[in-house]
């Protein structure tokens, strides 16, 4: 017990001695298995050692209680600011509140709006959706069916599916044959398992794929390529994961993604943090960064 | 040596807060985080006292994870519907309770193992609440008075910390100072010899689920009431955290049986040390890392001082 005990407390005090000269930024998400999620906390963490902050990452792996009690911790280790990464603000109000309360600046990148909230920066999820599927009707010419990856608990994600069901109304012609609720943590592996049995049952019928990001399509992506790979199946997703822009120039199967860029979301986090810090208001509450559809005609390329 | 032995596991929690305390004297050390503490262990310590009732027949419950999500999803929806919160409390707890039985019924009457009919009752469970909630994270119509249930204070004490020492004071005198509780010690030690000798063996089996899922559901209720807003798999962190607890728990005051105090113990050295860790501000990755080594450390020690007995 003695030896992990001393670790422990070495590595505690480690911590402690190296935050002793640095403002304490504590970088919190239930998120950051989400290859955006954690490309944002990079680019902040990087933002943050060039301004000389002291940024720490805590994740807590999709639990809201657990990242309750770990913004209470950091509140009341009077941390210089807290971030919020991929989470609404609002289903932690009461310790978002408190921290703002005790005189800690709280940003938020791809959250939302809420009290004690100074800034918001992120992209605008229903023109994200809109985007995604407008593009996708216009490849199947307005008619097909559609098979839809969805995760409502998450609210910008939530957006967009709001943002597909707007679409739907104005193209009856696209019917949705079948929809699946992603399993987050895991959503390629998930998506490649429920795609693989939706070609059993209706690889016939199944036009596209429309999935809410793009972890998703890569798993609809990777169950076509293994089992139907000459079908015309077209997929979609929305992040421009670096992995999906991939597949998109090598001619596969997902044929755009509607790009947030992540980098410029928490580059302008980061640069509002530093006003904040300095004492400025922020001029707005919330930020948008620009997205932008990624397809191998915007990559260059010519698929057969 | 005796006494690092017997007490080992509650000094191993001492000797953490000290350390914590000497690390980070102006923020871990201070009353209003440690009273902290006691309120960030509180739902987990609730889940872990009915997984300690089954624990003690011997079994395990794996559904109480998704009774938590249920319990939340399941009172937001009814608050929606227009329902009160003495009503919804009520009708929450009312059906897993209902939840518990079927699990406990399963177990007891058709010995299925419980792995796999709480597992498998667990995840119909999880597939309700789904549907209930159509996966979305819910937040509208929560009655304010609802949302006191799990947050502010009353005396000082953090209300949550109130509904844990509730809750443990009648669950540690249930199973130590009534019948009942010495029954379901007799049927975790020796389930057959506890049927020979005429002791309602299923029957107190099925209460045992039934309380467990019961608890789980308060800590359901209360987290939604906490947090103001109730996620389908909100309960998803409870229960390797609630058995981790249940564990550590067992390695304390007792030869390796389950029990409240031990369990309490258990579930302060899970939220002592993320609370710690945090505010020493040690990335997430590394706090998994010297989580699970503490854990291991506590049980190993006890281990090979039963060895050595």
């Amino acid at each position: 017990m003695r030896a992990p005990l001393i670790a422990l407390a070495f590595a505690g005090l480690l911590a402690t001695a190296s935050a002793a000269s640095a403002v304490d930024i504590a970088v919190l998400t239930p998120y950051q298995s989400s290859v955006a999620t954690n490309q944002m906390i990079k680019v902040f963490e990087e933002k943050a050692k060039t301004a000389g902050w002291n940024a720490t990452v805590v994740d807590t792996r999709g639990d809201m209680g657990q990242l309750a009690s770990r913004i209470e911790d950091v509140t009341a280790a009077k941390v210089g600011a807290i971030v919020l990464v991929s989470v609404d603000p609002k289903q932690i109000q009461d310790q978002v509140s408190a921290a703002a309360a005790a005189g800690i600046p709280v940003v938020a990148i791809d959250g939302a709006t809420a009290p004690g909230v100074m800034l918001n920066v992120t992209s605008d999820n229903f023109e994200l959706g809109t985007k995604l599927s407008d593009f996708l009707f216009d490849k199947l010419g307005h008619k097909g069916n559609i098979v839809k990856f969805y995760y409502s608990a998450h609210p910008g994600v939530h957006q967009r599916e709001l943002a597909l069901d707007a679409a739907l109304k104005t193209n009856p012609d696209i019917k949705v044959i079948a929809e699946h609720y992603m399993v987050v943590p895991g959503p390629i592996d998930d998506a490649r398992k429920t795609t693989e049995d939706l070609l059993k049952s209706k690889g016939d019928q199944i036009d596209a794929v429309w999935a809410a990001w793009d972890e998703p399509a890569i798993g609809a992506q990777l169950a076509i390529e293994a089992d139907k790979p000459d079908s015309k199946i077209i997929v979609a997703g929305i992040d421009g994961n670096p992995q999906a822009v991939e597949l998109i120039k090598s001619c596969s199967h997902i044929k755009g993604t509607v790009s947030q860029d992540f980098d410029a979301m928490a580059g302008l986090a980061a640069d509002g943090l530093t006003k904040i810090l300095a004492g400025e208001k922020p001029e707005k509450a919330e930020l948008y960064a620009p997205a932008k559809l990624i397809t191998p005609e915007t990559l260059g390329v010519t698929c057969p | 040596m005796t006494l690092l032995r017997r007490y080992g596991t509650l000094l191993a929690l001492a000797l953490i807060v000290a350390v914590f305390a000497v690390a980070s004297p102006g923020a871990f050390g201070t009353v209003a985080n440690l009273v902290n503490i006691t309120q960030q262990m509180s739902l987990l310590a609730i889940v872990a006292i009915g997984a300690t009732l089954v624990m003690v027949v011997g079994e395990f419950d794996l559904s109480v994870s998704a009774v938590v999500s249920f319990a939340g999803i399941a009172a937001v929806s009814l608050f929606g519907a227009g329902h009160g919160i003495a009503a919804v409390f009520a009708l929450v707890v009312i059906a897993a309770l209902a939840m518990g039985t079927v699990s406990g019924f399963l177990v007891a009457r058709f010995a299925v193992p419980s792995f796999i009919a709480t597992l498998a009752f667990g995840t119909v469970i999880g597939g309700l609440t789904f549907w209930i909630s159509d996966g979305a994270t819910l937040f509208s119509g929560i009655p304010p008075a609802f949302r006191d249930l799990g947050r502010g204070t009353v005396l000082g004490l953090p209300v949550p910390t109130l509904w844990l020492i509730g809750t443990a004071v009648i669950a540690w005198l249930l199973l130590d100072a009534t019948e009942f509780g010495r029954r379901l010690y007799a049927i975790g030690g020796n389930r057959e010899a506890a049927r020979l000798v005429g002791l309602p063996v299923r029957r107190d089996m099925i209460i045992a689920f039934a309380l467990s899922a019961g608890l789980a559901a308060l800590a359901g209720l209360l987290l939604a009431a906490r947090l103001g807003s109730a996620h389908p798999t909100g309960g998803g962190g409870y229960l390797l955290s609630a058995y981790a607890a249940v564990f550590l728990g067992m390695t304390a005051f007792r030869e390796g049986e389950p029990s409240v105090p031990g369990t309490l113990v258990g579930a302060a050295i899970i939220a002592v040390v993320s609370n710690g860790l945090t505010i020493l501000g040690v990335p997430s990755f590394l706090q998994d890392l010297m989580t699970g080594a503490i854990i291991l450390a506590a049980v190993l020690v006890r281990q090979l001082g039963r060895a050595g007995d």
